[in-house]
């Protein structure tokens, strides 16, 4: 499958882990994984795109932090969406669906 | 020890590689911990012999990587509430040492602080710069600012007046009608004591000198804060 380019991918990060963490409370290295697992691999979070992201969703106070300590005893940071973060999902996903549009208006292709 | 493999000192290991992230939070370098644990587990779980998946996970925090990692966590620390946090505080600093300097600068008050600080005029342009980094701390901190935009908040006026500087040196250099005036410029900036390449380095100092004093102050009190 086609790589994307880091700008596109930056852009969307935010949007793929505030819909993820609609569904789950997670730590970030099972957002990292979940959704590289749900895009096939396509988008690919290391660490230096993942968490200082999750840290600036923190302090817009779209996701909320908390160290939890897991069955295997381990404590982990993990992250839920607030209310106000949840509030966010039906815009970004209205201006991406908008970009898509044009963008295949332009280009002519197929299930943007 | 879990699943028959001993588990790497990841915490220790992030702490010594990332010494620097100790300005943003503490939190970080715990985070950063886990993250490298899981992967570590996880290659383990793939399969991987245990030094493989060592390497192979510590990869992740070395060289380039590690490099821009630092760099993201900076940045996003930095830019986060940089209006508020920084650049305000930051203006506010400069805005107050330009004052007091134009003040210093009037004659008749001029003659008594250089009487008072024994007739050195740049020793009391000197003493400006760690004043100004405590006020740029102490304004980023009422305004919630990390220790990180602390600092920044306190090196604002210095950047700005090193930038000032090399634009007129650059303006000096590129359009020669300006050659004389940036002779007058530069002797100007020698009479102050500003002389390259200390003109933003050696500020910026003392400003950082400022910052510490500010930090330790409001650690001492923190009602100051």
């Amino acid at each position: 499958m086609a790589s994307v380019t880091a700008q596109i991918k930056r852009g969307s990060a935010e949007l793929a882990v505030l819909t993820l963490l609609a569904e789950h409370t997670l730590h970030g290295y099972e957002i990292a994984k979940q959704i590289e697992a749900q895009t096939g691999g396509v988008l690919h979070f290391d660490m230096a795109s993942l968490y200082p992201m999750l840290h600036r969703l923190e302090r817009k106070s779209w996701v909320k932090a908390q160290w939890q300590t897991l069955p295997n005893g381990r404590r982990r940071r993990c992250y839920r969406l607030t209310a106000s973060g949840r509030k966010q999902i039906a815009p970004l996903c209205a201006q991406w669906r908008a970009f898509f549009q044009a963008l295949q208006s332009v280009t002519g292709f197929q299930n943007a | 020890m879990s699943r028959g493999f001993k588990m790497p000192d990841w915490k220790r290991i992030v702490r010594t590689n990332f010494r620097v992230l100790g300005v943003c939070s503490p939190e970080f370098t715990e985070e950063l911990a886990a993250h490298l644990e899981d992967s570590y587990e996880a290659l383990l779980c793939e399969g991987l012999p245990a030094e493989v998946a060592f390497e192979h996970t510590l990869g992740q925090i070395e060289g380039r990587c590690k490099v821009w990692l630092v760099m993201r966590f900076l940045q996003e620390e930095l830019m986060t509430g940089f209006i508020h946090k920084v650049a305000l505080p930051g203006l506010l600093t400069s805005a107050a040492a330009c004052f007091f300097y134009w003040t210093l600068e009037l004659d008749h008050i001029r003659h008594k602080v250089i009487w008072l600080l024994g007739g050195q005029l740049p020793l009391w342009w000197w003493c400006l710069l760690p004043i100004c980094g405590v006020l740029g701390a102490i304004l980023s901190r009422r305004n919630g600012g990390s220790r990180l935009q602390r600092i920044a908040a306190s090196l604002l006026p210095s950047a700005i007046l090193g930038t000032a500087v090399v634009l007129i040196f650059v303006v000096g250099f590129t359009i020669s009608g300006f050659v004389n005036h940036y002779q007058l410029v530069f002797a100007r900036l020698e009479s102050l004591g500003l002389v390259p390449p200390g003109f933003a380095l050696i500020p910026a100092v003392f400003s950082l000198l400022g910052a510490g004093i500010a930090e330790v102050s409001t650690k001492e009190f923190p009602r100051l804060a």
